[in-house]
């Protein structure tokens, strides 16, 4: 708030009014379409020409589909954590954060449930699961578990939202036709009266209350996934808490990437202030820490026992096939991250910034490190079988899809963006006119 | 005096280490031979087959994927009967070919020679194994009293006549689990003069398949002059066995959808109900919201 104290109520308005894209903006956005299309066209031939396209056979049927599938729930995970438990603890520093983080949650949830209809390969029998599906199966509490999330997250960025609505159709000169339509079909009932505050005020705690369990369970949910079923490095019981620690953590390093890309492309210094980065880097070391600490119990306790089983699978991980993957995965998404963050110079907005990148692309790499060596290594030897079941590499189509999805996800967040504010700004200028009272 | 009894001291302790330094070389130096062992099998008097193993050392490890010769009667171009190489486990199976069918006719003993390939001629390891040709039978009966009986005959071949085998010691029961489960009270049985051994069969309510069958089993193991024989009989004396289908008729976490235990349904449904009520309510506030701004608006 500090930053900002001189400014007034209109130029804090003029700052966070969403604002068309400049060159740079079309071009990202065009690269994100470009993306988007080849994922798309490379899922018509799947449809078309069915899973064969893919690399994924008998033993290896989960590959990097499902492997995106559980980044993109933890990485949703994040709106829990920065728009509830933050807002709940009434840490203040996180108002600019919060939108950030929903819009995060959304989108990576909604390209969570369509990568799920992408790996069954035929989408049509997703109707199954309504009509025979059992209650007894984790897959089924997955998928209710993710709707539910879906829609509280919608909730948890629609109230907030109210006040904003209402001051950019105050503005409707700055905004095209079409999306002062949209602004008043979403919030022209939004008048600002102080009854009108007090149960939005009182739904979003409700909503902060709500997502916490919800978003625990839905990442519990999908560790159980694979923790019930009885496979070499997955028969753990340590499987829940591990996914929502690294769930926390590629979240933060997802809103700080989104924190330093919005500060630079829309100049918004004075809101996403160096204090957001320091303070954000102490929770990025916190959850790093707390990560490697579950990382150590699940590989340190079967390596010490060395079952035969799970020896292959981890020697494959320590020193085989995998190893170089395995090795950058626990030094970008989380040593150097540590060891960059525990310095105060290391917690400035361009370290931040390629730590959080670091932190994303090893939680990547970690949910393929969870998903695919574990399917090589079955209890039962592989026998008889071509020598292309031994090993996975995704074939194009998949990577298409995969890239395809991940361009879906910053499409749905760009798109906002340019749609609405990212930083709350009626929630902006309150604060700042309370902190201005505070002072004289 | 200290100096003497400390120089003693570390004297000792030398020799004690050269001791056992040299006792650890002279192991080291002994090199564990290789070799190899054959046995012979006959199963229900018709599939007969030999067992090669490569092995090494005294501990007999497996030999994986050496190169064996298998001759009959004696090492030569005309009578081998197989080069084979053994498995990973240093096994291989050996089946006598229909072109030796006269050959082996011919005697009522062979000689089987297995020739194990090295580097050089001089590393090739040879193992012979001389058996004489059998035969084993198995018969029951059943007494007015309900007694049941179990009857194996072993013969050998001489002369060109079967002639009944004593003293041969084997195990005469029930396969189960791989192995035989003695019929009566004795772990194994030896033939008499006539080449024959009764037991009395003493497990009664013994399980068998779903017609209340099971297989009796009468097995010779490494004889001498035999090898190993097996011979086997179906009898309709067990218990018929029913399968228990009230598994799928219990509430369990693993049966159909319709049969999910009730505290799964009662925590599933209030945990949904709860939440998705929560929801419901916040959207009727969203509603209320609406209406009050409504009302100011009009």
């Amino acid at each position: 708030m500090e930053n900002i104290k001189h400014l007034t109520s209109e130029q804090i308005t003029q700052d966070l009014f969403p604002r068309k894209f400049g060159k740079l903006g079309m071009l990202w956005t065009g690269i994100l379409l470009l993306v988007a299309a080849l994922g798309l066209y490379a899922y018509y031939r799947q449809l078309r020409y069915g899973l064969i396209v893919t690399n994924m056979r008998d033993y290896v049927s989960w590959g990097i589909y499902i492997s995106n599938f559980v980044f993109f729930v933890a990485i949703s995970l994040v709106g829990s954590l920065i728009t509830a438990v933050f807002r709940l603890t009434k840490v203040e520093w996180s108002t600019p954060l919060t939108r950030i983080a929903e819009i995060i949650a959304v989108s990576a949830i909604v390209f969570a449930s369509l990568i799920i209809v992408i790996d069954m390969g035929r989408p049509e029998r997703f109707m199954n699961l309504a009509l025979h599906g059992r209650i007894q199966s984790p897959i089924m509490w997955d998928v209710i578990v993710i709707c539910t999330y879906f829609f509280i997250s919608i909730l948890l960025l629609y109230f907030p939202l109210l006040p904003d609505l209402q001051i950019m159709l105050k503005y409707k000169e700055k905004s095209s036709n079409a999306l002062n339509k949209l602004y008043r079909f979403q919030g022209s009932f939004w008048k600002g009266t102080p009854e009108q505050f007090k149960i939005s005020d009182r739904a979003i705690n409700i909503l902060c209350i709500l997502i916490v369990p919800v978003a625990f369970s839905i990442h519990t949910v999908t560790s159980w996934l694979f923790a019930t079923t009885y496979r070499p490095g997955w028969d753990s019981t340590n499987f829940g808490a591990y996914f929502i620690s690294g769930a926390f953590l590629v979240g933060s390093g997802a809103v700080v990437v989104a924190m330093y890309v919005f500060r630079k492309a829309y100049q918004l210094e004075n809101y996403i202030t160096e204090k957001h980065f320091e303070k954000m880097g102490r929770v990025v070391v916190l959850l790093a820490l707390l990560y490697l600490y579950f990382n150590i119990n699940e590989y340190l306790v079967p390596a010490f026992k060395m079952k035969k089983a799970e020896e292959v699978h981890l020697m494959g991980l320590f020193s085989g096939e995998f190893a170089p993957l395995f090795w950058t995965a626990i030094m970008i998404g989380m040593i150097i991250p540590i060891f960059v963050l525990i310095f105060k110079s290391g917690r400035k907005p361009l370290p931040m910034f390629i730590v959080g990148c670091m932190v994303v692309l090893g939680a990547w790499f970690k949910r393929y490190l969870i998903v695919t060596p574990t399917l090589l290594h079955p209890f039962l030897p592989m026998q008889d079988v071509p020598a292309s079941y031994h090993h996975y590499f995704p074939s194009w189509e998949e990577w298409a899809i995969a890239g395809g999805s991940m361009a879906g996800v910053l499409l749905v967040i760009t798109f906002f963006v340019r749609i609405y504010p990212i930083i709350p700004i009626h929630e902006t200028i309150e604060e700042n006119e309370k902190h201005t009272q505070n002072q004289d | 005096m200290k100096n003497i009894l400390k120089t003693r001291i570390s004297f000792l302790l030398v020799l004690c280490l050269m001791v056992s330094v040299l006792s650890i070389s002279a192991q080291d130096t002994v090199k564990a031979e290789p070799s190899v062992k054959l046995r012979y099998f006959v199963n229900n008097n018709n599939i007969q087959y030999l067992m090669v193993k490569s092995v090494i050392g005294k501990k007999l490890l497996p030999l994986p994927m050496k190169v064996v010769n298998v001759y009959l009667d004696s090492a030569g171009a005309d009578n081998l009967i197989i080069k084979t190489t053994t498995d990973k486990i240093g096994k291989a199976i050996v089946f006598i070919p229909v072109a030796f069918q006269e050959k082996w006719k011919s005697n009522a003993k062979h000689n089987f020679i297995a020739v194990m390939e090295g580097a050089t001629p001089e590393e090739e390891v040879t193992a012979e194994l001389e058996i004489t040709k059998s035969k084993i039978e198995i018969d029951t009966s059943s007494s007015e009293d309900g007694v049941r009986t179990i009857t194996v005959k072993v013969m050998f071949y001489e002369n060109n006549t079967w002639v009944p085998a004593p003293d041969v010691e084997m195990r005469v029961g029930v396969s189960r689990l791989g192995g035989i489960l003695s019929a009566g009270d004795a772990e194994t049985y030896t033939t008499d003069s006539t080449g024959s051994v009764s037991v009395e069969f003493k497990r009664d309510s013994l399980a068998g398949d779903l017609q209340g069958n099971y297989i009796l089993a009468a097995k010779v193991e490494d004889n001498d002059s035999y090898g190993n024989l097996l011979v086997e009989k179906t009898v309709p004396w067990g218990v018929a066995y029913e399968p228990d289908t009230t598994f799928f008729s219990l509430r369990t976490l693993w049966t159909t959808q319709f049969r999910a235990p009730y505290w799964l349904l009662f925590m599933a449904y209030s945990i949904v109900l709860g939440v998705w009520g929560t929801m419901i309510y916040l959207i009727r506030q969203m509603w209320k919201i609406k209406k009050l701004g409504d009302a100011v608006g009009k």
